[in-house]
C-alpha cells in the first residue's frame, strides 16, 4: 500500500474565497502522523477545517482514499460516507448538557446507526472499546461536564474512535493537558496509527513533540508552507528560528535537547 | 480491573429506564387529572357523573352538554396541544441557538406572530366580518418568520448570546407597539375581542380551531421526532454535527421553520403565551437527568401540555368569574424558574 491515503493538490485555503494559505501540495499515506507546525494565526486550523469541511478550498483540490487504491475528490463524498472515513477532535471547550461521558462517546457512532439514532449492542460493544482505549471507563457514567481537561480530551477523542474513522484530524489536541495526559493521548494516537492503520493529521504547539512522533512535519508560516517533510530532514535550529522568529537574544530552540533555551536569563 | 463493565453498565441503564418511565407516567397522570379536574371545574357546577355520561353517552341535561362539549373540552384540548407546541418550540431553538435561555417569546417570535396576526384579522374583519384560521395561521407564520429573519441576522453580526436575547426582547416590543397601536385605533367591537387574544388566552377555543391546531402540532411533532438524531448531534455544536454526517445547512432550516410552525400556530389560536418554552424543557430535561432528544422530545410536549393546563386552570379559576389572561399565569409560574436558571449558569 504506497499509494496516498490523502492528497492536497494545489491547495489553497482561506475564508469567503480570498486565500489565506496557499501552494499546499502535500500526499500522507496510510497509518502515518501528520503534524502541522507554526505560529498562531498562521493557518494551521484553516487547512484543518478545509480538510474537514468545514470550509471549502479557496483553489486546488483534496482527494481521500475511498477505496484500497482509488482517490475520489473530498467534495464527491456524501455527509455520511465521510462522517465514516474521517473523524475529528477540536480544541475549545464543549458545552454539554446533562451528558455522560459515554453518552458523548457515543455519539461517534452517529454514522452507523438507525433513523432514530438508537444504538445497537455492538454499537455499545464499540463504545466500550472506545473507552477502553482511551483508558476511560472509570469515567463512563460520570457527567462529562463534571471531569478534567484531559478526561474530557480522552472521552472526545473516545468518541473519534467510535465512529472508526481511516483518518483522523485533531485541532491542537494536547491544549490544556498537562504533561502526563500530553504522553497518554499521543501514546494513544501512535497506537492507534501503527496497530490500526489510522492516518493521523493535527496541530500542535509543541515542536519538540511534533519532532518526536511525526512521521511527516508540516511548517506553516506567512501563507505559505515553509517546510514539508521529515522531521530528521527539515527541522534545524535555524529553521525553527525562523519559522517561529524567535529573538535570538531571546532564546533558542534546542534540537538536540528539544528544549527551549532561555538566552535572556543568562546574560548578567 | 478488565472487564468489572458490563454488569455495571447494565445497571446505570437500567437505572436510566426506570427514571425515564417514572418521568412519563407522572406526566401522563397528570395530564389525565388535570383533563378530569378542568372539566370538573367552572362557573356551572356539573357533578362528576354527569360528566362521565355526558362525555361518554352523550346523554344529559341540554344545557349540560353544550357547556362540556363546546365550551370546556375544546379549551381543555387546545390548551394541552397548544402547551405541548410551545415547549416543543422553545426547545427547538434552544438547540437552535445552543441556550437553554431561547424560546420564542423572549426572541420576539410569538411578537412577531401577532403583529401580523393582529393586522390580517383587522383587515378581514374589517372587509368580511371574519377570519378563517387558516389566514390566522398563515399570518402567524409570516410574522414569525419575520421575527427569526430579524434574530439571525443580528446572530451574524453578534456572536454573544446576551445580546441576541436583547435584540429579541427589543423586537417583541416593537411589535407589540405595533399591535397595541393597531388595537388602539381599530373601533369595530369585533377587534376589541382582539385586545383579550393580543394579550394571551384560551377562551375562544372551538372544536374547529382545535382540530386544526391539533393536525399541524401532531404533524410538527411528528417531523421533530423524526429529527431527534440529528438534534442530538447538534447538542455538541455545530462542528461536530457536521463532522458526524449531520447536513448542517438543511437541519438549520428544519429547526427554523418547525419551531416557526409551532410557536405561529400556538399565536393564531391563543396569542402569544410566555415563558412556556423555556420553563418546561428545562424542568423536564432536570427531571429526565438527561438531554437526549428522543426522550425528551415527547416529555418535553406532554410537560407543556400540562403547564399550560394547570395555567388555563389558574386563570380561568383563581379571581373567578374575571379570568386572567393566560400569561400573566404563565409568567408567574415560569418566570421564577427562568431566573433560577439565569443564577445556576452563573455558578
Amino acid at each position: 500500500m504506497n499509494t496516498n491515503h490523502l492528497l492536497l493538490n494545489h491547495l489553497a485555503v482561506g475564508y469567503n474565497g480570498k486565500a489565506l494559505l496557499c501552494g499546499i501540495e502535500i500526499g500522507v499515506k496510510r497509518g502515518e502522523i501528520v503534524t502541522l507546525v507554526g505560529p498562531n494565526g498562521s493557518g494551521k486550523s484553516t487547512i484543518l477545517k478545509t480538510l474537514t469541511r468545514r470550509l471549502t478550498p479557496v483553489d486546488g483540490e483534496i482527494f481521500l482514499a475511498e477505496e484500497a487504491a482509488s482517490l475520489k475528490r473530498l467534495d464527491r463524498f456524501s455527509p455520511s460516507e465521510l462522517a465514516r472515513k474521517m473523524a475529528v477532535m477540536l480544541t475549545g471547550r464543549l458545552q454539554t448538557e446533562l451528558m455522560t461521558c459515554r453518552d458523548v462517546a457515543a455519539m461517534g457512532r452517529y454514522p452507523y446507526t438507525g433513523r432514530l439514532g438508537i444504538l445497537s449492542e455492538e454499537d455499545e460493544r464499540k463504545v466500550e472499546e472506545a473507552l477502553a482505549a482511551v483508558h476511560a471507563q472509570h469515567l463512563a457514567d460520570r457527567p462529562f461536564d463534571a471531569v478534567s481537561d484531559g478526561e474530557r480530551q480522552r472521552i472526545l477523542l473516545a468518541r473519534a474512535i467510535c465512529q472508526e474513522p481511516e483518518i483522523i484530524v485533531l485541532d491542537e489536541p494536547t491544549s490544556y493537558l498537562d504533561i502526563r495526559h500530553k504522553l497518554e493521548l499521543l501514546e494513544i494516537l501512535f497506537r492507534m496509527s501503527r496497530e490500526q492503520g489510522i492516518t493521523v493529521v493535527m496541530s500542535l504547539h509543541e515542536i519538540d513533540l511534533a519532532m518526536k512522533l511525526s512521521d511527516r512535519i508540516i511548517c506553516v508560516r506567512d501563507g505559505k508552507i515553509f517546510a514539508c517533510g521529515k522531521p530528521s530532514d527539515i527541522l534545524s535550529e535555524e529553521m525553527i528560528r525562523r519559522l517561529y522568529d524567535l529573538d535570538p537574544q531571546l532564546g533558542r530552540f534546542d534540537i538536540k535537547t528539544g528544549s527551549l533555551e532561555l538566552s535572556f536569563m543568562a546574560k548578567d | 480491573m478488565e472487564m468489572a463493565q458490563g454488569p455495571d453498565h447494565s445497571r446505570t441503564k437500567a437505572l436510566r429506564r426506570t427514571r425515564y418511565t417514572a418521568v412519563f407516567v407522572t406526566l401522563a397522570a397528570a395530564f389525565v387529572v388535570m383533563i378530569l379536574l378542568n372539566i370538573n371545574t367552572g362557573s356551572v357546577n356539573i357533578p362528576v357523573g354527569r360528566i362521565l355520561k355526558i362525555l361518554f353517552l352523550r346523554q344529559g341535561d341540554a344545557n349540560e352538554v353544550s357547556i362540556i362539549w363546546k365550551i370546556r373540552m375544546p379549551r381543555i384540548l387546545q390548551s394541552a396541544v397548544l402547551g405541548g407546541a410551545l415547549a416543543l418550540s422553545g426547545f427547538l431553538l434552544q438547540t437552535f441557538f445552543g441556550n437553554p435561555i431561547a424560546g420564542p417569546f423572549v426572541l420576539g417570535i410569538s411578537s412577531g406572530a401577532k403583529m401580523c396576526v393582529a393586522i390580517v384579522m383587522i383587515l378581514l374583519i374589517g372587509r368580511f366580518g371574519a377570519a378563517s384560521s387558516w389566514a390566522l395561521i398563515l399570518a402567524a407564520f409570516a410574522g414569525a418568520m419575520l421575527s427569526t429573519a430579524f434574530i439571525l441576522a443580528v446572530s451574524r453580526a453578534v456572536r454573544h448570546m446576551a445580546a441576541l436575547l436583547v435584540a429579541g426582547i427589543m423586537i417583541g416590543y416593537i411589535c407589540s407597539a405595533v399591535t397595541e397601536f393597531l388595537v388602539t385605533f381599530a373601533e369595530d367591537s369585533d377587534i376589541v375581542n382582539l385586545h383579550g387574544w393580543s394579550q394571551g388566552s384560551f377562551s375562544g377555543a372551538d372544536w374547529s380551531g382545535t382540530g386544526l391546531a391539533a393536525l399541524i402540532v401532531g404533524l410538527s411533532f411528528a417531523f421533530v421526532f423524526l429529527l431527534a438524531k440529528p438534534i442530538g448531534a447538534y447538542q455538541m455544536g455545530e462542528a461536530y454535527a457536521q463532522s458526524m454526517g449531520v447536513n448542517i445547512r438543511r437541519f438549520r432550516v428544519q429547526l427554523i421553520i418547525l419551531s416557526g410552525v409551532l410557536s405561529a400556530c400556538v399565536t393564531a389560536f391563543a396569542g402569544p403565551v410566555s415563558f412556556v418554552g423555556i420553563a418546561v424543557p428545562f424542568l423536564v430535561k432536570r427531571a429526565l437527568g438527561t438531554s437526549k432528544p428522543l426522550v425528551v422530545i415527547p416529555a418535553a410536549f406532554l410537560g407543556g401540555a400540562v403547564f399550560c393546563m394547570v395555567s388555563d386552570l389558574i386563570a380561568r379559576t383563581a379571581f373567578s368569574p374575571t379570568e386572567l389572561n393566560i400569561s400573566t399565569v404563565t409568567s408567574v409560574l415560569g418566570a421564577p424558574i427562568v431566573i433560577y436558571m439565569l443564577i445556576r449558569r452563573s455558578r
